[in-house]
């Protein structure tokens, strides 16, 4: 009922002042306007389609903003790993290897291990929640752990 | 022999606890609180404008870290891993100022006398 009022007062409007009657006018202009945008949007909705459609195969189109990593090999885990461990200050200098303890066979402490773990997150760019990285004790440990992380198989 | 059952059930008495049930979860929780400062730290130093470098900071957390590390009663690490996150939640919102987290470093505090006569001279000021 209200809307049929509000109709009726707006035609009335209409034909009660001569200036409402160059309202069509700009009208006919913004659906030229619509029509260039919605061939431009066409065209560009065939561009994405054509690129969505590789050889005739609907494929997922996965959006990269920074090109994409390549994937890491296990070789390239370790040495990444082994490397951010030489880095830390209280174990460089220290016979490292894969297998050596933290705590027991490096003499580190509980925080001095919450450190090593940030500085893994921060060389490779994710988050280690708090229960996955007390079991961590070991650069083997970590190596695996960031391999399952970044589907990375021998 | 009641009243000897009354002192057993005293002396076992379960508390309530205060966050954590278990001495895994209270470490978690330090070891969160531990990172969660950790991270501030080149943020802090920057806010601030703090004349100590990131690594003298570290140092000092993880001195005062330490400080409390013969804490044992979970209750009491629970309530110190409170405390700790007050101040941080104050030192990130800059509810703090230059003069308060300088005061972690006691900069103004002078070391206590060893040797004998500065001992002497001390104790006659």
């Amino acid at each position: 009922m209200a809307a049929a009022n509000l109709v009726r007062s707006a035609f009335s409007g209409l034909l009660r002042k001569s200036t409402t009657f160059r309202t069509p006018v700009t009208c006919r202009l913004s659906t030229v306007a619509l029509q260039q945008k919605f061939r431009a949007a066409i065209t560009l909705a065939k561009a994405h389609n054509a690129h969505q459609l590789q050889n005739e195969v609907q494929c997922q189109r996965i959006q990269q903003y920074s090109g994409g990593a390549p994937k890491l090999s296990p070789q390239q885990i370790e040495d990444r790993v082994m490397k951010v461990c030489k880095a830390y200050d209280k174990l460089c200098g220290r016979q490292l290897s894969v297998d050596s303890h933290f705590m027991t066979d490096l003499g580190l402490d509980s925080l001095d291990h919450v450190e090593v773990i940030m500085a893994m997150e921060d060389e490779f760019g994710f988050e280690i929640p708090d229960g996955d990285a007390e079991r961590l004790v070991r650069p083997r440990d970590i190596i695996q752990y960031i391999a399952d992380k970044e589907d990375v198989y021998e | 022999m009641s009243a000897a059952r009354q002192a057993i059930k005293v002396g076992t008495k379960n508390v309530r606890p205060v966050l954590s049930v278990n001495h895994g979860e209270a470490k978690r929780r330090v070891l969160n609180l531990y990172k969660a400062w950790y991270r501030q730290i080149p943020y802090l130093v920057k806010d601030y404008d703090m004349p100590k470098s990131e690594e003298q900071c570290r140092e000092k957390l993880k001195e005062m870290f330490l400080n409390n590390k013969h804490v044992s009663d979970i209750r009491v690490i629970d309530m110190l891993v409170i405390k700790g996150q007050m101040e941080l939640k104050e030192a990130v919102n800059l509810w703090k100022q230059k003069g308060h987290m300088m005061a972690y470093f006691k900069p103004t505090e002078e070391p206590k006398p060893k040797d004998f006569l500065s001992k002497f001279f001390s104790s006659n000021e």
